[in-house]
Parts: structure tokens; C-alpha cells; sequence
């Protein structure tokens, strides 16, 4: 299983999957274009090159405490990140020689709290607690952003789009499958 | 006396390892880490005496948690010492793996800092 809930839509040879906020998705190895559109959101992709899979999972956190100096919900996006890993290892891919590309993080609302700074701070921080090298971001200001990637090539595409565009963001979306729970044998 | 409970964390990646750290730490744990199966048994071999409970990740690289916890069950001094999983996986075949390996319990992440804590006190009473 590849998919964490990513939807999909067949054009020509190559299917575009869409991946939305909560989800993640790695590529299968067939021609594939996963996209999504983002506005305070992030979008994580991982590359190996050596393996040639590649992965995005797309998140927002929630916000910290106003002066807390913490960095948002790193549990839950601790947890998306490694979910994305660890799906990129099991389609061959290795941890030491994955490459990131981060994007999205825009501030969209004038006046509200800077949540899209938040999460690519976030990602940053993950990202070199990991070793993992960024190679490309952008992140930050108030347009939304539509991002496409090839998950076979490594290749990705990010352009501004209308902020319409952007889906409104779910104030925190939770996995589905049971974080935290406890179970004694 | 101190009534400290001693953790050992085994996960690779590093910001897992901070976050379990502080959320034990804070609630009052003797908390020692590493980052892999074989990480985890070359410091169990020289300190293995002080812990009281392992929590252990599944995916990891070098050796992942199943094969930890079959070395450990292996040697008479870790054979009931409770292992607990804490994973991003929750599928039944892994959890019937862990538990035929001789893991003590399954945590699903992400993980509930008072759940935890009420697991591991249950596993180390």
C-alpha cells in the first residue's frame, strides 16, 4: 500500500494524483504526476535519485502557543514525515540518500498568525535534524501555490496561483488510524 | 531510592528520538536513546542492567525492531523485559509479527504522551 488517501485521475499514459492536506503518497514506478494546490499548507517531496521514487505528503499543523517559541504539532508532523520515509523505503528507497523539495507555507490572511511560517519552519528543522538535504523550497508569502511533481524523474513544478485556488485549510487532520493508541499483548 | 523508571527509545530518525525524550523527561523517566536494532544492542550489552522497559520503532535500518526484539528475547536477561512498539505501522500482520517476536505491546504513532506514560507504567509496575 503506497497511498495514504491520495486521489487519482487518469490523462494520457500518466495519472495525476492528487494529494491532499493529511495525506501521502508514493510514487508506483508508472508514469505519475502527483499534485496538489497549497496555501498555508506544506508540501514535503522526497527523492531518491538512486532508487528513482520519489514521494509528497502535504500538511498543516497546528499552530503554537503566540511567544511559546515552539515550532507547530511536531508530533503529528514528525509523524507525516516518517510515514512518507517509510513509505519511500519500502519502494526501494534509502533514507541517507533522499533529497527534499518543501513548498507552500504561504500567510494568506493579513493580520492572523503566521501559521504558514510556522509549518516551513517546521519542515526545515525536520528535514536537517535528519540529514536530509533540501535542494529546492519556496515557501512563505501570501500567494497560493500549485505544485507538481514526478515522483520517477524527481522533477517538480511549483507555480503561484489565484489564492481561490488554494483549498481552505482543515484546522488539524488528524490520522485516522488510531495515533496513540495502546494495545498490550 | 528513586522509583525512576529507565527507558531506552530506539528510533532512527533524530527528531523522533527529541520529541520522546522530552515528553518522558518532563514526566519524571530516566530516558536513554538509539537510533537503530544494532545501535540499541551495543549499548544494551554494557548497560543493559539499568533498563526497566524498551520502546522500540519498527522501521529502521541496519536492523529493524522485529529483529531487535528476537535478539533480545534470545538473551535470559532482556527475556522479560517489556518492549513496547511504537510505530506509524498498525496493520495486523505487523502486530502478530511483534507479538510472536515477544513484544509486550503495540503503540501507534502518533503517540499520546499520557498514553504512553500510562503504558509504560502499566508494563513496569
Amino acid at each position: 500500500m503506497t497511498t495514504h488517501g491520495a486521489h487519482t485521475h487518469v490523462h494520457s499514459h500518466v495519472e495525476r494524483i492528487t494529494v491532499m492536506q493529511g495525506q501521502v503518497y508514493v510514487g508506483t514506478g508508472k508514469p505519475e504526476i502527483l499534485t496538489t494546490v497549497l496555501g498555508s499548507c506544506i508540501a514535503c517531496c522526497l527523492y531518491d535519485p538512486i532508487a528513482r521514487v520519489g514521494g509528497m505528503n502535504h500538511f498543516l499543523l497546528a499552530q503554537p502557543n503566540p511567544g511559546s517559541g515552539a515550532v507547530a504539532d511536531q508530533n503529528y508532523g514528525i509523524y507525516l514525515m516518517e510515514l512518507l520515509i517509510n513509505q519511500m523505503m519500502t519502494r526501494g528507497g534509502v533514507k541517507s540518500r533522499m533529497k527534499a523539495h518543501i513548498y507552500g507555507g504561504a500567510n494568506m490572511h493579513a493580520g492572523m498568525a503566521r501559521i504558514g511560517d510556522a509549518n516551513a519552519r517546521f519542515a526545515r528543522d525536520f528535514l536537517e535534524a535528519e540529514k536530509i538535504p533540501l535542494v529546492r523550497s519556496d515557501t512563505g508569502g501570501d500567494s497560493a501555490r500549485r505544485v507538481d511533481f514526478d515522483p520517477v524523474l524527481g522533477r517538480t513544478r511549483c507555480r503561484l496561483v489565484e489564492p481561490v485556488a488554494a483549498p481552505a485549510p482543515k484546522p488539524i487532520v488528524r490520522p485516522q488510524t488510531g495515533g496513540g493508541d495502546v494495545e498490550l499483548f | 531510592m528513586s522509583d525512576m523508571i529507565h527507558v531506552l527509545t530506539v528510533d532512527d530518525s533524530a527528531s523522533m528520538r527529541a520529541l520522546l525524550r522530552a515528553a518522558l523527561s518532563s514526566r519524571g523517566y530516566a530516558v536513554s536513546q538509539a537510533e537503530d536494532g544494532v545501535a540499541a544492542l551495543e549499548w544494551l550489552s554494557t548497560n543493559g542492567g539499568e533498563i526497566d522497559v524498551i520502546v522500540t520503532d519498527i522501521n529502521m535500518p541496519r536492523m529493524d525492531g522485529f529483529g531487535l526484539i528476537e535478539k533480545l528475547r534470545g538473551q535470559t536477561r532482556f527475556r522479560d523485559c517489556p518492549i513496547l512498539v511504537l510505530s506509524t505501522e498498525s496493520s495486523d500482520e505487523k502486530k502478530a509479527r511483534a507479538r510472536s517476536a515477544g513484544a509486550t505491546g503495540w503503540i501507534v504513532k502518533p503517540f499520546d504522551a499520557e498514553k504512553l506514560d500510562a503504558a509504560l507504567r502499566r508494563v513496569t509496575h
